[in-house]
């Protein structure tokens, strides 16, 4: 396929945090807000006067410093991001807007706030208490705590205008990236796909990373070379995977699964964008803060939900998934260390093959990729499994 | 058994391995002084004397003989612990199987369930570990401690037994309708407004987490069945024991509903998934906020627990009982009101009877499972013995070195390391992290308070309170040490809580800061392969020689073998 | 009356034999080493041969809301 436009230049900017966009947004005078977690919901982080940026810890190596602070033993997403921290690369934020949502990048937020890390004398870091539940007693909750640990804090400290009119313009904004983002992502569900999941990683990565009204024309521009775009001629793939799972910001794993034969055509994870890049819709009588909370709440697939019924329909919106977007089997991911996700992972393992038919290639990896040998070949052997039972399947049928 | 196992000579060396407590070459060559024999006999060693090393048989944990303590002691402990415990772990049986079904339900539990079969004969031996070395009021007091624990346990796993469908070919009994199963994690006093006509009973607190403490060897099996369907090793092995127990159907069906939460960190939360599936049948999920600090999440704490209640009596269709809530909520005030008493008596004086493990045990077991009438009868018994300690100003750990407090949490199957540590380095564990929480009064004056208070004591559970809602919970840690006058910290490093792993460094900097001697002991839980209980000691023994320069109490003690003890 | 005496003689003999064997089984932890080496591998042998259902094989079907509304959906 000819290449994407701007593709290179957003891949570019996946290489550091505090990337060229950012700067350009800082000289802008918008005050810069990390976060790490879908329950911050960026839309509040990027009313007009702020950004948000999800952080991200491009090009790690070895988090010695960090592993001295939070052992070996923790997720390396989380160690990386305080290495990071420690070295210097986030001292661009303003603020961190936290979220105690998983205990290891609570607790590497927690050390933004007890050691001083960010040079930044304005900087700050707060934090927001999220529900388990997806009901009305947890919307209002959130609302609560979306207004006291967000908004509040953006106003007196920074000034930032968060009225519903502010509010509004931002989901506007907002929803106009996930329009964008879903109409790319859309060539996914073709029976030949218009785009790679490794270019749609890039993008999807940076439009959460990188100011958006400095993307925004990037991405419409993507999107309208997308409606014209044509496949290979000859297919360049053997088979079509969701990939599925824990933290996941790095585009060159997804090129490693690609590398294999196996298309993804789908991101249910942590920075992927099913779900995350639903439009939000402000109901009749809502305010745009309760939208934003009820949204948040309702769209999220992450197993922290404890509801009975919402654990059991997780299962079966990751085989929709599948389905919708005509993939022959699902990887599941896991950051080593990661808790959630490997009780996640071991489910799924077990029960999307047995009451939905498809196949599943469970992994567990680290944020930095070292053992990339034997996921390849962990993956070619998934890809062949897949191959095989489509080729049993069409003697069976014939 | 070989033949040659029958020879004399192997018969021999079987016997001198089981019975015969060797002499050392210092003991042998010591003149004969009968009337010091005949002190020893009637007072009981000298502490430094003692040689409690000894009195094991190798690598068993074992005794060759249990410990003459003196003869008061000693037939204290005979009279008073052994044969009275074992006398009630009968009678307890009948007392709590409701009738004639007792014997044989508990006779069906027994054979059916490891944790049960491998675990219960051998709780004398939990006591006597705990018990190890001690003399006088402080082995009274702890000792009652032990038995409070024991007789909930049974009133718990009788409860179990005679609701139980598959003890019951697959039937329903009558009471199976009458229980609530809730996660361990999950408190007890939720479920006051129906305790006089269900029972709430926590579904792995005895399968798991009480069985572990008697005897380690049953968890190994569960953690390995969890990590057979393809769980990862690396997360909190608690939690996988706890759903292992259903991989393996080690669990008794003998509720139609299960309550549930997320205490106390992300793994409980996930564990939640593997055991829905597993009991599937209604379940409530009842979520305590994270930030529990901040006054703005406690309606919301408040409501979700509303909703549990609503849940109950939609499934059972009993509503709501708000007498029964303040009688039981008042009744645990009485226990807080004494554990009050105890945390100030072990922070003031010398006089504290209860040794670290009893404390421990015993302050988590009860504040969990709420308000019952065996922990007003053991309150009872220890008040008076502190009372006692006080007024006569009795010393109770004499040879006390360092007062310690031990944070974070423990591991399950090396409880009793402080009844090692005081015994061979003079180490007293005063109180320790999971002994602080549930630090709450309820009120009891409106429905209102009543469920503020209920709600701000779930928030600050075991494991939790410390462990969640910012740093400055964990780091408390100084100002419980200058509230205990401790000198020391035992650190417990729990290598799978990825909560306390994540705030590793910050701790190691501010002991430096500080100047506390810290001990960080790694352990995992419930399994001790990962870090047997020797290297644990190990790990003590090392700091003590070569930063304290100090001298082992009973060098006996310091290096032994006991990995295959329970 | 010397029967009586006789009798309790008898029985304040087999009580103190009882209580000798008890103190005995106490003193040289009799118990534990019961337990250790004859009853704990008879029931882990037990226990390792027992036939267990799998339950990996239990539906995983979607359950209705188990509570009020109130409590567990978003209106």
């Amino acid at each position: 396929m000819k290449d994407l436009v701007h593709l290179f230049e957003l891949e570019d900017l996946l290489q550091e945090a505090n990337n060229e966009l950012v700067r350009k947004a800082k000289e802008d005078g918008k005050r810069i807000l990390g976060y790490t977690c879908y329950f911050m919901p960026e839309v509040l982080l990027d009313l007009p006067g702020c950004c948000g940026v999800r952080l991200r810890a491009p090009r790690s190596s070895s988090p010695d410093m960090a592993t001295y602070y939070m052992s070996n033993r923790t997720c390396m997403y989380g160690r990386c991001l305080l290495e990071r921290a420690l070295e210097g690369g986030y001292n661009f934020l303003d603020a961190q807007m936290a979220t105690e949502t998983c205990t290891v990048t609570c607790r590497f937020q927690e050390h933004l706030q007890l050691m001083d890390i960010i040079r930044n004398p304005d900087f700050f870091c707060e934090f927001t208490d999220v529900p388990f539940k997806k009901n009305d007693n947890s919307i209002d909750h959130f609302e609560k705590q979306l207004r006291a640990h967000v908004l509040e804090p953006l106003k007196e400290r920074f000034g930032i205008d968060t009225s519903d009119e502010a509010m509004r313009s931002a989901i506007e904004a907002h929803n106009e990236i996930c329009r964008l983002i879903t109409e790319i992502g859309s060539y996914r569900k073709l029976a030949e796909p218009t785009i790679t999941g490794t270019e749609f990683s890039i993008i999807q990565l940076a439009s959460l990373t990188c100011p958006k009204y400095l993307i925004v024309d990037k991405l419409r521009d993507i999107a309208e070379q997308l409606r014209t775009r044509k496949p290979d001629e000859k297919k360049t793939y053997r088979c079509k995977v969701v990939l599925s799972g824990s933290e996941e910001d790095d585009p060159n794993f997804v090129k490693l699964i690609e590398e294999c034969g196996a298309l993804v055509v789908a991101d249910r994870h942590c920075y992927g964008s099913i779900p995350g890049r639903e439009e939000i819709e402000i109901r009749a009588g809502e305010t745009p803060l309760r939208a934003i909370a009820r949204h948040y709440l309702e769209t999220s697939m992450c197993p922290r939900f404890m509801d009975q019924h919402i654990m059991r329909e997780r299962k079966e919106f990751l085989a929709n998934v599948a389905k919708e977007y005509h993939a022959d089997g699902i990887i599941v991911s896991q950051m080593k260390f990661c808790e959630y996700w490997s009780y996640e992972r071991t489910i799924d393992t077990l029960i999307l093959p047995r009451d939905y038919g498809i196949p599943v290639c469970s992994i567990e990896k680290e944020y930095v990729n070292n053992a990339v040998g034997q996921l390849r070949t962990r993956f070619q052997a998934f890809v062949e499994s897949i191959e095989l039972k489509q080729l049993t399947g069409k003697e069976a049928a014939k | 058994m070989k033949l040659s196992d029958l020879k004399p000579s192997a018969l021999k060396a079987t016997y001198r391995k089981l019975f015969v407590v060797e002499k050392s070459p210092s003991e042998k060559e010591k003149p004969k002084d009968l009337k010091k024999e005949l002190r020893d006999f009637w007072y009981g060693k000298p502490h430094e004397e003692r040689r409690l090393g000894d009195l094991y048989v190798e690598n068993t944990g074992l005794y060759k003989h249990r410990e003459w303590r003196g003869v008061k002691d000693t037939f204290y402990y005979f009279h008073m612990i052994w044969l009275y415990n074992y006398a009630h772990m009968v009678t307890d049986i009948l007392k709590y199987g409701e009738g004639m079904q007792a014997l044989p339900a508990f006779l069906k539990g027994t054979m059916r369930y490891r944790w049960m079969g491998q675990t219960y004969l051998t709780v004398m031996h939990w006591f006597d570990r705990g018990m190890e070395g001690m003399r006088g009021e402080a082995l009274r007091a702890s000792a009652w401690h032990y038995r409070g624990m024991t007789s909930e346990t049974i009133r718990q796993f009788m409860r179990m037994f005679i609701s139980d469908k598959k003890l019951s070919g697959g039937q329903e009994p009558e009471l199976w309708k009458k229980n609530i199963a809730h996660n361990e994690t999950v408190g007890g006093s939720i479920f006051y407004p129906w305790r006089d006509v269900l029972d709430d009973v926590p579904l792995e607190m005895i399968p798991y987490f009480v069985s572990v403490h008697v005897n380690n060897h049953t968890v190994l099996n569960y953690i390995d069945a969890a990590q057979s369907i393809g769980l990862p090793s690396d997360p909190c092995p608690m939690c996988q024991a706890e759903y292992g127990l259903f991989v393996l159907d080690d669990y008794p069906d003998y509720a139609p509903t299960m309550v549930t939460s997320n205490e106390a960190c992300d793994g409980s939360v996930a564990t939640s998934i593997l055991q829905d599936w597993f009991l599937n049948r209604p379940l409530y999920a009842m979520p305590q906020p994270m930030r529990y600090d901040d006054p703005l999440v406690q309606e919301h704490c408040q409501k979700e627990i509303e909703g549990c209640w609503k849940f109950i009596e939609e499934q059972y269709g009993i509503p709501f009982d708000w007498e029964q809530y303040v009688k039981y909520a008042r009744s645990f005030n009485k226990l807080t009101e004494f554990e009050w008493e105890k945390w100030d008596v072990a922070a003031n004086t010398e006089y504290y009877p209860i040794n670290g493990v009893a404390q421990a045990l015993y302050r988590i077991y009860y504040s969990q499972d709420g308000d019952r009438p065996i922990w007003h009868e053991i309150d009872d018994h220890v008040r008076r013995i502190m009372n006692k300690t006080v007024k006569n100003k009795i010393i109770t750990f004499p040879k006390t070195r360092h007062r310690a407090i031990a944070w974070s949490c423990a591991p399950l199957y090396y409880s009793n390391w402080c009844t090692w540590a005081y015994n061979c380095w003079g180490i007293n564990c005063v109180i320790n992290m999971d002994s602080l929480m549930f630090d709450q009064y309820l009120r009891t004056d409106t429905y209102e308070h009543a469920l503020e208070d209920l709600a701000w004591m779930n928030e600050k559970a075991p494991m939790r309170a410390m462990a969640v809602g910012g740093h400055e919970h964990i780091l408390s840690l100084w100002n419980y040490m200058e509230r205990f006058h401790c000198d020391m910290v035992i650190m417990y490093d729990q290598l799978q809580c990825k909560g306390m792993q994540g705030i590793h460094g910050v701790f190691e900097d501010e002991f430096r800061k500080r100047d506390i001697h810290a001990i960080w002991i790694p352990h995992a839980l419930p399994d001790k392969r990962t870090v047997s209980r020797k290297e644990i000691r190990q790990i003590i023994n090392d700091y003590m020689t070569t930063v304290m320069r100090e001298e082992p109490l009973d060098p006996t003690l310091v290096d032994f073998d006991d990995d295959a003890s329970w | 009356m010397k029967k009586l005496w006789k009798f309790l003689g008898k029985v304040l003999r087999v009580l103190a034999i009882v209580y000798a064997i008890l103190f005995a089984v106490f003193y040289f932890d009799l118990d534990g080493k019961f337990m250790y080496y004859i009853w704990e591998p008879m029931m882990v042998k037990r226990f390792d041969n027992m036939k267990r259902k799998d339950n990996t094989d239990m539906p995983y079907a979607k359950k209705d809301n188990v509570a009020s509304k109130e409590y567990t959906q978003i209106p």
